[in-house]
């Protein structure tokens, strides 16, 4: 009777074990490549942070004050469903108009520093749009204000 | 008088098998690590912003904060209280000196008195080096 031969037959053995092996292990390596160039990149925006202490809310009755070129703070206010913005106490009623009012600004004093100074219910979205219409302005003194609270 | 005879060395040959050990504890490290980086960063609703920039310097040290809809903040996969953040960010900052930077991921719909405090626990930590993640948008608003 013919006995295969267990030495003989070794090498062909582990060969035929390591091709599915290898085949696995590309194959996870390319679902991995795969998976991670998946997802969406993230950005980052540098800020400023002001120490700014203004927290008064903008009044719509008032009259438009004069433009104060010192500082540009824009106000963000947020009635739940809207937002209005306000440059220097002046009425915004879109985001647009906010773009054109900075890139005038700009035009006379890019150096002037802006300060972004939202309500606190504003949502985060509007802050940064507000910031990100200002960068691009030209403007490169862009601050958010934040209140200061009590130590305890 | 005898000598010892010294063996004849065995043939040298490429060995699959470590290689395979060591690929398949790779990818293990790699998914361990990839789950970790997952866990710092939450799965959020970033805002969107033009002017933003590619995130190129990487050997920064840098403290995340995740901050959800409901302006709860995680920090390292575990919540954090405002009363814990100045605490946090002060440590941070001994420890890491100037060069921290605070970047703050937050989700478009939190309202601003969530990341508000963290700005001004920032200010009083001496951080400067703030960032906020966004996804970048061409189209503008």
């Amino acid at each position: 009777m013919h006995r295969p031969n267990l030495f003989r037959s070794r090498d062909n053995d582990l060969d035929s074990m390591m091709t599915p092996m290898i085949d696995v292990v590309f194959l996870l390596l390319i679902f991995f490549i795969w998976t991670t160039s998946m997802a969406a990149i993230e950005y980052i925006l540098p800020s400023q942070v002001s120490a700014q202490l203004g927290n008064q809310p903008a009044n719509i009755n008032d009259p438009p004050p004069e433009m104060d070129f010192q500082d540009v703070v824009v106000k963000i206010a947020w009635d739940g469903s809207d937002a209005s913005w306000f440059i220097n106490n002046v009425r915004f009623g879109s985001i647009d108009q906010v773009d054109e009012q900075l890139q005038s600004i700009a035009q006379v004093k890019l150096d002037a520093p802006v300060i972004v100074h939202p309500e606190k219910i504003v949502p985060v979205g509007l802050v940064i749009e507000v910031f990100d219409v200002a960068k691009l302005a030209g403007f490169s003194q862009v601050s958010f204000a934040v209140e200061h609270e009590p130590r305890e | 008088m005898r000598t010892a005879r010294i063996p004849r060395s065995r043939k040298l040959g490429f060995s699959m098998i470590p290689m395979v050990d060591v690929v398949f504890l790779l990818i293990i490290f790699f998914l361990v690590s990839s789950h970790l980086a997952r866990n710092e960063n939450e799965e959020l609703e970033l805002p969107t912003a033009m002017s933003a920039d590619q995130d190129e310097i990487l050997d920064v040290p840098r403290v995340t904060i995740n901050v959800r809809d409901d302006g709860q903040m995680i920090l390292a996969g575990r919540i954090l209280t405002r009363e814990m953040l100045p605490a946090r960010l002060t440590v941070a900052r001994e420890q890491f000196g100037d060069e921290i930077e605070v970047r703050i991921r937050c989700s478009k719909q939190a309202p601003y008195s969530h990341v508000a405090p963290i700005l001004l626990a920032c200010t009083r930590s001496k951080i400067w080096n703030v960032t906020f993640a966004v996804y970048r948008t061409e189209s503008g608003m």
